[in-house]
Formats: C-alpha cells, sequence, structure tokens
C-alpha cells in the first residue's frame, strides 16, 4: 500500500464518507482509490470539475453533516484557498490532504516542503488558522488520518495533512490500528432539514456592526485552545545535543538517519520533530534553547519552518538553516556533512 | 477565403513543431497539433494549457516550439492567449507592431471541458481574436487516465474503473462543440486527423475569420484508449465512419456537415480495437453497447437536422 492509499483508507475507517477530488500527481492514488473504495462503504466520490468544485462540494457534504475530505498537490491546493478560508470562518470541519510537490508554478512533480507557509500561516484570506500535521511514515499518515477526522468534528475547523510526493508514493509496512471513534461533540449545527426545530445558520458573511470582530475572537479563542492542548512533536536525544536538528515529515525522517549515524560516533546530535506544524511546539523548542546549543532546520524548501524556529527560540541559540528548494530530496550524506561542519567548527555556509 | 494548400506546397513548408518532443510514440496529438500548425499562412502565436503536450513539449530548458509559446496554469489557456492578444491588439493601434499574427491556444479535454470551460467562455464573449483548439483525447490522460466530461460512456478510467458493479463511465460524453456553437461565435468546427484535409481546411478557415473560433479536435491516446501505437489515425476514423465525432462546421450560426461517412459504420467497430471498452462485450454489458449507439443515432440525427436547417 502506498502512502497516499493508507490515507485513503485510513479515512475510509475513520469514517470519511464523502470524497471529492480532481486528478494532479503524486496524489491520484486518493482519488482513484476512492472512485473504487466509496461505494463499498455507501460513502460517495465525486471526480470534480476543477479543484475548486472539489473543495466546495467537501464545503457542502460538511454542512450535511458527514465526514468529508479532498486531496490535491500543491498547485491544487492553491486553488482550493478561498473555500478553506470558507471552511474555515463557517466553522465547519473539513480533512485537506496536501502531498506536496515542488514550486513556485507548474514546478515539478517530486516531493517537496514549499506549501508550509501556505499551510500555517493562512494560504486564504482572514485571520484564520488550520490545525496542520506533518507525517514522516505510513504508519503517520494512517494514524494522524483519522485523528484529522476527530479534530476537525472536535474543533468544528478544516484540518490540512501535509504530506510529500515522497511519503505518498512509498510503500513500506505499518501497522494498520482499527479505528476507534473518542467521543465528540454532538453536530447541533448541521444542516439536515429543520422541521420540527428551530431553523440553523452556517455562513462565515458578518456585515452588522462589529459581528465580524466578534466572529474573529471567538475564532482566535479557539485556536488558542488548539495551541494549548494540540501541541504534538517528537524528541530524538534532545536532552544532551549540543546540536538539534529541527524538522518535518520527510526531511525529518532523512535527518534521523543522520543524528543516529553521528550518534553511533559519538557526536551529541538531537532531532526535534514537529508533528502539528499549527500549533507550532513554540514552548517545548524554547525549553530547549541553551546559550551553548545550536539549531539547525532542515527543510526541503528554501528556508520557511525556519522563521517559526528562530520565534520559539527567541535569539536564545543560534538558529542555521540548510534546505533544499524545487523538489530536490536532501540525502542523509548532506546533512551528515552540513552538521560535521558545525562540530568541526568550521564556518558555515548554508 | 483562404484557398487550399497542395500537398507539395505543405511538403514544402516548415513544421514548426520539432521532433524530439517527448509525446508518447504513437501519440495522436503531435500529429494534430502539426497539422494545424501546417495549416497556417500567418506567424503564429500559441498558449498551450498544462496537460501531456505541455509537459512533453517544454521538458528542463528545451522547447519542441519553433514559435512564441506561453503556458500558464491548467484552467487557464484562453484567459492566457486573451492577454497576449489583447496586448497585441494594443500595440498594433499603437504603430509599434504592423505584423499580421495569429493567436492560437491549444488545451487537453480536461483543461478545455472542466476545468477551463469558464476561460474558455469568457475569452470568447470577450471576442478576441483568437482560435481555441481543443486536442480531445477522452480522458485526463497526463496524471493517469482519469475519467474527463469528455469520456465517453462505457470507457474503463482510473478513477471510474469497469468492474463488476459499475461498467466503466456511466454518463455520456459533453457535446462541447455544441457548447462552444451556442456561444454564437463566428467559428466553430469539430475536426479528425483522419481526415488531414477536412482538419487543415477549417484551421485555415478560422485564421481567416476575425473573432473567437474553435475547433474541437479528436486526438487518439493509445496509453489510455489501450490500444497500438499504430492505431491513432485508424482509430479516429473510425470515430468519424461511426458518427462518434462526426465532422462538422457552424459558421456564423449555419451549420454544415463536412464529411458524411457513405455507410454509418456501427459503433462497435469503434470500440472493438480499445482495451478501454474491452468490458463492454460481456454479456451483462451489452445494454452500455446499446445506449451507446442510441447516444449516436440521436446526435447524429439531430446535427443532420440542424445543418438541413441551415441548408442554402
Amino acid at each position: 500500500m502506498k502512502g497516499n492509499e493508507a490515507i485513503a483508507e485510513a479515512a475510509v475507517q475513520a469514517g470519511c464518507r464523502f470524497y471529492a477530488g480532481y486528478p494532479i500527481t503524486p496524489q491520484n492514488e486518493i482519488p482513484e482509490y476512492m472512485s473504487w473504495r466509496m461505494p463499498e462503504v455507501n460513502g460517495v466520490f465525486v471526480q470534480a470539475e476543477s479543484e475548486l468544485a472539489a473543495i466546495n462540494m467537501v464545503y457542502g457534504a460538511s454542512a450535511a453533516g458527514v465526514r468529508a475530505m479532498t486531496s490535491s498537490s500543491s498547485p491544487g491546493i492553491s486553488l482550493k484557498q478561498e473555500t478553506i478560508s470558507y471552511l474555515a470562518g463557517a466553522e465547519l470541519p473539513a480533512v485537506i490532504v496536501n502531498i506536496q510537490r515542488g514550486g513556485p508554478g507548474l514546478g515539478n512533480i517530486s516531493g517537496s516542503q514549499a506549501d508550509y507557509f501556505q499551510a500555517v500561516k493562512g494560504g486564504g484570506h482572514g485571520d484564520y488558522k488550520l490545525l496542520v500535521y506533518a507525517p514522516y511514515n505510513l504508519q503517520e499518515m494512517w494514524n494522524l488520518t483519522m485523528l484529522a477526522f476527530d479534530k476537525a468534528d472536535e474543533y468544528r475547523n478544516p484540518v490540512m495533512i501535509l504530506g510529500d510526493g515522497v511519503i505518498g508514493q512509498m510503500v513500506e509496512p505499518f501497522y494498520p490500528k482499527p479505528y476507534v471513534r473518542p467521543e465528540l461533540p454532538v453536530k447541533d449545527w448541521v444542516l439536515d432539514g429543520c422541521k420540527n426545530r428551530e431553523p440553523r445558520v452556517i455562513k462565515s458573511l458578518y456585515m452588522g456592526e462589529g459581528e465580524l470582530e466578534m466572529r474573529n475572537n471567538i475564532l482566535q479563542k479557539k485556536y488558542k485552545v488548539m495551541k494549548d492542548k494540540e501541541v504534538s512533536f517528537e524528541g530524538y536525544y534532545t536532552e544532551d545535543s549540543e546540536i538539534i536538528i529541527v524538522a518535518f515529515g520527510i526531511a525529518a525522517r532523512i535527518a534521523l538517519s543522520s543524528v543516529k549515524r553521528l550518534r553511533s560516533e559519538g557526536f551529541k546530535v538531537g532531532l526535534f520533530r514537529p508533528i502539528t506544524l499549527f500549533p507550532f511546539p513554540e514552548k517545548e523548542l524554547f525549553m530547549l534553547a541553551r546559550e551553548s546549543r545550536r539549531f539547525i532546520t532542515i527543510e526541503m524548501n528554501a528556508g520557511q519552518m525556519v522563521e517559526d524556529v528562530r520565534l520559539s527560540i527567541n535569539g536564545i541559540s543560534e538558529v542555521l538553516f540548510y534546505g533544499r528548494p524545487g523538489g530536490t530530496i536532501i540525502t542523509p550524506a548532506e546533512v551528515q556533512e552540513k552538521i560535521l561542519q558545525l562540530f568541526n567548527h568550521q564556518p558555515y555556509l548554508a | 477565403m483562404a484557398r487550399p494548400l497542395s500537398l507539395k506546397e505543405i511538403s514544402k513548408k516548415e513544421v514548426l513543431i520539432s521532433s524530439g518532443h517527448r509525446m508518447c510514440a504513437g501519440c495522436g496529438a503531435p500529429t494534430v497539433i502539426k497539422m494545424v500548425l501546417l495549416a497556417s499562412d500567418y506567424p503564429i502565436i500559441a498558449a498551450t494549457a498544462t496537460g501531456c503536450l505541455e509537459v512533453s513539449t517544454c521538458i528542463s530548458d528545451y522547447t519542441a516550439w519553433k514559435i512564441p509559446w506561453i503556458h500558464s496554469a491548467f484552467e487557464n489557456a484562453a484567459a492566457t492567449i486573451s492577454g497576449v492578444e489583447t496586448m497585441y491588439r494594443s500595440l498594433k493601434k499603437q504603430g509599434v507592431i504592423s505584423k499580421e499574427i495569429k493567436f492560437v491556444a491549444f488545451g487537453g479535454d480536461g483543461g478545455t471541458y472542466d476545468i477551463g470551460l469558464q476561460s474558455l467562455s469568457g475569452a470568447v464573449e470577450r471576442g478576441h481574436d483568437m482560435l481555441y483548439i481543443c486536442y480531445d483525447n477522452q480522458a485526463y490522460m497526463n496524471t493517469g487516465i482519469q475519467r474527463s466530461s469528455a469520456t465517453p460512456r462505457g470507457a474503463d478510467t482510473t478513477t471510474m474503473p469497469a468492474g463488476s458493479v459499475v461498467p466503466g463511465k456511466t454518463e455520456p460524453r459533453k457535446n462541447l462543440t455544441r457548447i462552444m456553437a451556442a456561444h454564437d461565435l463566428p467559428y466553430a468546427a469539430q475536426a479528425s486527423p483522419s481526415h488531414w484535409m477536412d482538419l487543415m481546411k477549417k484551421v485555415r478557415k478560422a485564421f481567416d475569420i476575425k473573432g473567437p473560433k474553435f475547433m474541437n479536435i479528436l486526438s487518439p491516446c493509445n496509453r489510455g484508449w489501450r490500444s497500438r501505437t499504430d492505431e491513432a489515425i485508424m482509430l479516429s476514423r473510425l470515430a468519424v465512419e461511426t458518427c462518434h465525432w462526426p465532422l462538422y462546421e457552424v459558421e456564423y450560426g449555419v451549420t454544415k456537415i463536412t464529411f458524411k461517412p457513405k455507410e454509418k459504420k456501427p459503433i462497435v467497430d469503434f470500440l472493438k480495437p480499445q482495451g478501454r471498452f474491452k468490458h463492454l462485450f460481456k454479456p451483462e454489458n451489452e445494454w452500455m453497447i446499446k445506449k451507446l449507439q442510441e447516444d449516436i443515432d440521436r446526435e447524429w440525427e439531430r446535427l443532420q437536422k440542424e445543418a438541413s436547417l441551415s441548408a442554402p
């Protein structure tokens, strides 16, 4: 099973019964899988005529109370941004999968991490946040997809799975743990016919004096709760490390190989891997900041998450960056070389 | 009106799309593009929507196009060429350019029937002097054979796979040429590379008409149609002879069928050589073939009626 198929099957098992998609490489396995899998569970698969149509179908299905998902890759996710903002504004749960490819523009079709800003800083218009998960192997593709549906419902907020072409296409063993539905708030906002009850309204338009500010304050309060409760990360050998690599997704996986290798050679290096990109593990990184310690952010882009790492570290430690943009895959050897430069007190050249 | 080109003249013209592009062996699209470019007496500027043609003609630093060529995104070849054409008109008015240049946009069926329909309709309504060419291979071939609204009923695709319950695509294909003709644009036509004289004549006619023009050209894809690499022209011919793909044009509201098969072949002749229709020949799916035949008969009847209404 490919990473993309793991996401699709996890979604089905988590109760996703509506999927709308549109072809774009390297995520085509998701719509293709859903096209035959959804009918088996009495779910709906729709191939839309564009990404815009697909995300708006999700908006409609979600308002009707169904667990709904769409997926695409970078250029297609750009097209979806308007409605992602609407989903956030109308507080509609949805799961959006971005199997990132190289950009900008048409770019290429190899794995990339250049949509970090788009995913965590907004992407669409207005003050809104998505809950953003960054899986780094197939096990997490599976687990986080299931979690994404729960969190979307819990917060009435769109959740993004920020994967990439590498893990999307990768095949590896994992344990497909069965879905266990947690206790979730009743969907008392769903538009399912108002016979014998008060009509409900789902919208993102607030034109009255002060109305929109109030709505925004409510949203911000929700994002604050997410920041307090939903931060997820993993640390590897961070306690005694002189150098800590910060990386997410596929870059973290590559960096972990380098860390293990360097550790076996006696170098005190560790890895800090954010699993949620929003909320970002700011406090946790700050706790690791020391004057004697250096951080290096490794990303498959020209330097995006490094800004959040610097904000978190707040000047206490030096924060360096190494990355390769344009869908170029970093090798463990490259990372090792960079780290060794730092240990050997050679001038750092990014 | 442009006089027809002789084969001798065509053979002496420079082919403006070079060999060495990365389209698959046996693909119909490069043949179609070659014919379109050869048909022109004017210099051409082309825009291409994202798709097989775009990806495989601009690999790395190379381009297969010997003409000015622009690509922007998937959904907006018509909008992109609108921008280029408008600027050209402005510069011409200002006296900066005097040359007569023709503007062409190429899009596949995904980029034309589906995601690009809005920008195409907009460009036609604004009246840009351009020719939009849809090379229709009847599915999203570039991303791996997903259904499009140009996919015929019954075809097996990766997002509408033929199985024990669903016999391939259940919906009929969208009649885009009619939709475009309904814009009341000066010229809309349907063509096929099997009838190359007809195709090139239509292109030449289109270039001599001011305003927006649209041509829908069938372009067999052996990967998606599951056919042999040497069957593109044969299959496009069968599409015409079975009236799956009638050759006609609508010029200022006047419909003219440009090729009437002497004997209309049954649709089975078109379906048989293609793997994507293989499952239709199982006894339980025979109704689907019947349905396909009915669709074709109805549309052919209608088209003939439409043509007879505008007959002189």
